[in-house]
């Protein structure tokens, strides 16, 4: 899952960057409004973080923008201000949940996890196809029941692919979701994860469609 | 209210403005006394004439019994009565020729015209006329006591209405004086009426007298500014909450990566991070403390001028080691015989936060300059530096509490306005404006705080 966070504090976005990577959120880190909305006008992200004091823009007004351009991505915003006038406004704006400064780094994760499901309009917390079933909060995917071992690369994949079930994902799509700028990414590294997915989770689960992408699909299993 | 000095406007300019009037007419009435007096005396006067005059033409023509006779019968008509006594000369004496009834003779040799004399026990007032061969004499007299009651009764005839109408004055003016308070009453109940948590200044679009307008702008000034330092108090709370849990977000954060790092490098990472959090958040509550302190209350009396070549020194010494961590360049110029009345604490604290702002937000590298300089009785103090330097448009911010420059540095966002504080405590000047050239074009940051003629021995 790819995060974007905006936060200018130094030390507060060093460490939420570092907390939500051990999560197992890929995670952008920008500091101020305008580049932010920069990132957002171009890529898209699972999730926003967004912290309410920005220089150039206020957080406020980038979420403004976002909803005024119809995008759905959730955002949770980060504040020191407890007015209940704040949030409300904050709420209001379009954000989807509220975080009061200081935090449980375990919460932020929690809450981003309870956003992007929602996000996909799935009610419960887990996911799954056929005889799969993976565990967001946990980390970790059964297969009929029994423990499967995946590198974090692989979860983050087998996560999006799943929460996005029955739909086509594009190498674009899944490696933007998948990778932070940060990253450096070999171009046949997807095709390295997919083939490692298959070999632990069965050859049916993930289909390729030629030319355009990949899917999750449970033609073996009816669900 | 207050027992001890409360008095009633209402019920004091009723006094004073019936007071004065009523001196006033005192006054007046008594000069009008005093005329009504005089006029009925000449009245009364010419009317002793004319009667003479009258008795003279009279007894000339032959016609005295008649005269007597009709005189007598109208007797009393007059308010006054007038007596008198006609002379006839006859073979070189005089001797009486006629009085009027019931009359005791005058005393004999009165002299002709107007004289006052005792007569039967009282004053009376005498005329007395005599004909051009001095055949005949004439003497009237009236008495005086009849007289004055005559006068005193025209006078008082002419009081006495304006002395009822004193009271009804009194009245009229207690009721005046009540209506045109009216204004006050409101002005007092709207100022009642103000809620301490939210002052708003009274409503200014009802009229109000121009004597009592003045109150309520002032109210109204006064209002403004509380509610401004209530405010001012109220933002600074939340300021300082919002900057003292973003640090603190950020210390739970980083001792929470600690806790889970996989790894022994990510974990002293974050343990340093916590390390220099916990620094920060000393500096950013030293701040605080250090702005706290800066207030008038503890300011004492008025600071004696002094040379702040000294305090320069001393605040670049101690952050030199800092400056040279940063391999920047600290340079300091005094002009002499500078004499500036600042409290020595302050000018170092505020000193200390220029030059450690410049330290700061300047760069690696970096050249700062500290100047003293004098021209005329004035002295400014400069602290320029050839950073990034600061955007116009953000300088004026800049001094406002948690604002923080464009640059990235670990600043609490408090240095300027605690310099700008003391500034205004101690009436310098802050100026923000272009620093030292840089090599790249454009000019870095310069602070200076210009103080005014020192009072006192130079």
């Amino acid at each position: 899952m790819r995060i974007l966070l905006v936060e200018d504090d130094r030390m507060l976005g060093d460490g939420l960057q570092a907390g939500l990577t051990q999560a197992g959120y890929a995670v952008d880190w920008l500091r101020d409004g305008e580049a932010a909305v920069a990132a957002l006008s171009t890529e898209s992200f699972a999730a926003v973080v967004l912290d309410l004091g920005l220089p150039k823009r206020d957080g406020l007004s980038v979420l403004q923008w976002l909803r005024g351009r119809d995008d759905t991505t959730p955002v949770l915003i980060l504040t020191a201000r407890d007015q209940l006038e704040d949030k409300v406004r904050g709420l209001d704006l379009g954000a989807d949940d509220y975080v009061l400064k200081p935090f449980d780094l375990d919460e932020i994760a929690a809450r981003l996890r309870a956003l992007v499901r929602r996000a996909h309009g799935r009610p419960q917390p887990l996911l799954s196809l056929g005889e799969i079933e993976l565990d967001p909060a946990a980390r970790s995917v059964t297969r009929a029941g029994l423990a499967v071992e995946l590198t974090p690369r692989e979860f983050d994949l087998l996560h999006l692919l799943l929460e996005n079930g029955g739909r086509v994902l594009t190498r674009r799509v899944l490696e933007e979701q998948l990778y932070t700028w940060n990253d450096a990414v070999d171009s046949n590294a997807l095709e390295v994860h997919i083939h490692h997915l298959r070999k632990k989770l069965g050859n049916e689960l993930i289909r390729t469609v030629r030319g355009v992408g990949y899917m999750a699909s449970a033609a073996t299993t009816p669900t | 209210m207050n027992s001890t000095v409360s008095y009633s406007l209402r019920r004091r300019l009723v006094w004073l403005l019936t007071g004065a009037v009523a001196a006033i007419w005192l006054v007046s009435a008594w000069v009008v006394y005093q005329r009504a007096h005089h006029e009925a005396d000449a009245l009364l006067d010419s009317q002793l004439t004319q009667v003479a005059e009258t008795l003279l033409a009279i007894v000339a023509g032959g016609e005295v019994e008649h005269f007597v006779k009709e005189l007598h019968e109208h007797a009393g008509r007059n308010p006054v009565p007038i007596v008198f006594e006609i002379w006839h000369t006859d073979d070189g004496a005089m001797r009486r020729l006629v009085t009027s009834p019931s009359h005791a003779v005058f005393e004999t040799g009165l002299p002709d015209g107007f004289s006052e004399r005792p007569y039967q026990g009282a004053r009376w007032r005498f005329y007395g006329l005599q004909d051009e061969d001095a055949e005949y004499r004439v003497v009237v007299a009236q008495a005086h006591d009849a007289r004055e009651q005559l006068a005193r009764e025209i006078g008082l005839s002419l009081l006495v209405p304006a002395a009822l109408a004193l009271p009804l004055m009194a009245l009229a003016v207690w009721w005046v004086v009540g209506r045109s308070l009216r204004p006050v009453d409101a002005v007092a109940q709207q100022v009642g009426a103000l809620d301490a948590q939210a002052l708003a200044p009274l409503d200014e679009s009802t009229p109000l007298p121009s004597e009592i307008a003045p109150l309520r702008s002032a109210l109204n000034a006064l209002i403004r500014r509380v509610a401004e330092a209530f405010d001012n108090e109220r933002r600074f709370t939340a300021d300082a909450a919002h900057e003292l849990r973003t640090p603190l977000a950020a210390l739970k954060v980083q001792a929470q990566v600690a806790q889970r790092a996989q790894t022994a490098d990510s974990q002293q990472r974050a343990l340093a991070q916590v390390i220099a959090g916990v620094d920060r958040m000393t500096h950013l509550v030293e701040q605080l403390l250090t702005l706290a302190r800066v207030d008038p209350a503890n300011q004492g009396s008025v600071p004696d001028p002094l040379d702040p070549a000294g305090t320069i020194a001393a605040v670049c010494a101690e952050l030199l080691p800092q400056a040279q961590r940063q391999a920047q360049s600290l340079v300091v110029e005094t002009a002499p015989g500078c004499r500036v009345a600042v409290t020595e604490a302050w000018l170092r604290i505020a000193l200390r936060n220029l030059v450690d702002n410049a330290l700061r937000y300047a760069g690696e590298g970096a050249r700062i300059e500290v100047r003293l300089a004098r021209s005329g009785p004035a002295c400014t103090i400069t602290v320029a530096d050839d950073g990034p330097g600061v955007a116009s448009d953000l300088r004026s911010q800049l001094s406002a509490r948690f604002v923080r420059g464009e640059v990235e540095a670990d600043g609490c966002g408090l240095g300027l306005s605690i310099v700008a504080r003391i500034a205004a405590l101690s009436h310098a000047q802050l100026e923000l404006g272009d620093g030292l050239p840089r090599a790249e074009g454009g000019h870095g940051f310069a602070v200076s705080l210009r103080f005014g003629a020192a009072a006192g021995p130079a």
